[in-house]
């Protein structure tokens, strides 16, 4: 664990060195999506959104870590400011971005949901890389295990979560490009993507010995992923619901305005 | 087929999904500490001090901060993390906050943490604990004997020592706050 990687005076760790190359990977392939599904124009609105959801991403991240660290945040608040990857949480990295950049494409006028479904085909990938890195810093590790694939960590042979988590962003990313194949209501692959990531948390956060918590032992990471699996359901509830209204549009309606 | 879902089969899935969510979020709550330290051997008493696992602790006098000598032995009947570190150590300063936290939360069932800070000057180790609010019991190894008694090659080193006064854990590196209180958790419930 904690491999340090040295150039002269300055230490990389090389767990947030894979992290930095899976941010910087993921919206390369993102801004490729982009252009291939919209053209160079798309790619640019894109591009115009980075900073500021990197920027909510941080901010989300580290808040959300912190927020639930608080009796040792609340002491010296000047730790929301350290810059360490290992004291962010990914929920919040995620629903910080999100909502950066939907924020900042409404204030600017892009349209949010076409760059949203790009996102959604990059970023698994970027996870699946990102996760890895947790792996080498040994961040995100799992409870004690006997089965026979548990790694060695921290005094015993453990679930290797970070593992279950990239596998599971490679299996989404998967199903996310199949689905771009049908016709699909634009920011589907994003709410897909959503659903697909919250069922994850559910179901792999159990297994990780690190878990932010609330009280009762509650896992604050599984409330996240259920919100927003539930947002994803109700985003496509009202998408059927609206595509079955104006198929049912009485018939004059539509000849008097052809 | 979706598309031929009305309102109420959309409510009957949100319904659904969200009950049952709740319901696995429940049954998977974190239960506690978990246990990963294996029960030290009988005979292990009666081994040579040394740094290593089930061996007694070597024993050793420092001064603390106030420059009153403080000895390891005199805490034998608790359970203590020795953490050997120094200020000038990223890690070491990182994992500051969580362990005190963990004391408050388990001194009163009998935990102690003595970290021995690695041949500084006693000014500079006061004005960190001060900075970052640290009420442990700090030792100053000033010509880091300490270190080397206990084959110190990492910052910061940490071992967690039992009620008996047996090495049960050694970890070289930082620990997260969840493992150094699951380690302090078992180690308290293993009575005397």
């Amino acid at each position: 664990m904690y491999p340090l990687i040295e150039f002269g005076p300055l230490r990389l760790s090389s767990g947030g060195l894979v992290v930095l190359i899976a941010l910087f990977g993921g919206s390369w392939l993102a801004g490729r999506i982009a252009t291939w599904r919209g053209g160079s124009a798309l790619a640019e609105q894109l591009e115009r959104c980075f900073y500021p959801a990197l920027l909510g991403a941080i901010v989300g991240g580290r808040l959300w870590y912190g927020l639930f660290n608080l009796d040792l945040y609340g002491r010296q608040p000047l730790q929301f400011l350290a810059l360490s990857f290992g004291n962010m949480a990914w929920p919040g990295a995620l629903l910080g971005s999100a909502l950066a950049g939907w924020l900042w494409c409404r204030w600017r006028g892009l349209p949010a949901a076409a760059l949203a479904d790009c996102v959604a085909l990059a970023l698994p990938f970027a996870l699946a890389l990102g996760y890895t890195g947790m792996l080498l810093s040994g961040e995100v590790f799992g409870m004690p295990t006997s089965l026979p694939w548990g790694i060695t960590m921290l005094g015993a042979a453990r679930h290797p979560t970070q593992l279950y988590y990239a596998l599971a962003a490679l299996g989404s990313g998967a199903l996310i490009w199949r689905q771009m194949q049908r016709t699909l209501p634009i920011g589907s692959l994003a709410a897909i993507y959503a659903a697909l990531q919250g069922l994850s948390v559910l179901l792999i956060e159990p297994l990780r010995a690190d878990s932010l918590l609330l009280p009762a032992g509650i896992r604050v990471a599984q409330i996240a992923g259920l919100a927003m699996l539930l947002a994803a359901i109700a985003w496509a509830r009202q998408q059927s619901l609206q595509q079955a209204r104006t198929s049912q549009l009485p018939y004059p309606e539509i000849t008097q305005e052809g | 087929m979706i598309s031929t879902w009305r309102a109420a089969d959309w409510n009957r899935l949100l319904i659904l999904v969200l009950l049952g969510g709740v319901l696995l979020i429940m049954l998977t709550r974190a239960q506690g500490a978990e246990t990963t330290i294996p029960a030290a051997p009988a005979a292990a008493a009666a081994l040579a001090p040394a740094a290593q696992v089930d061996h007694p602790a070597p024993d050793f006098t420092l001064s603390d901060l106030t420059g009153a000598p403080v000895s390891l032995s005199a805490f034998k009947g608790q359970v203590v993390l020795l953490n050997i570190w120094a200020t000038w150590c990223p890690p070491c300063r990182a994992e500051m906050p969580a362990m005190q936290a963990i004391l408050e939360q388990y001194r009163e069932r009998g935990f102690t943490i003595l970290a021995v800070n690695q041949a500084e000057d006693a000014a500079s180790v006061a004005a960190f604990t001060q900075q970052y609010g640290l009420t442990f019991t700090t030792l100053l190894d000033t010509d880091a004997a300490v270190s080397r008694a206990y084959q110190v090659r990492v910052l910061p080193s940490s071992f967690f020592i039992d009620r008996n006064g047996l090495v049960r854990v050694v970890y070289f590196g930082p620990m997260p706050r969840s493992v150094i209180a699951g380690t302090v958790e078992q180690l308290l419930q293993e009575g005397r």
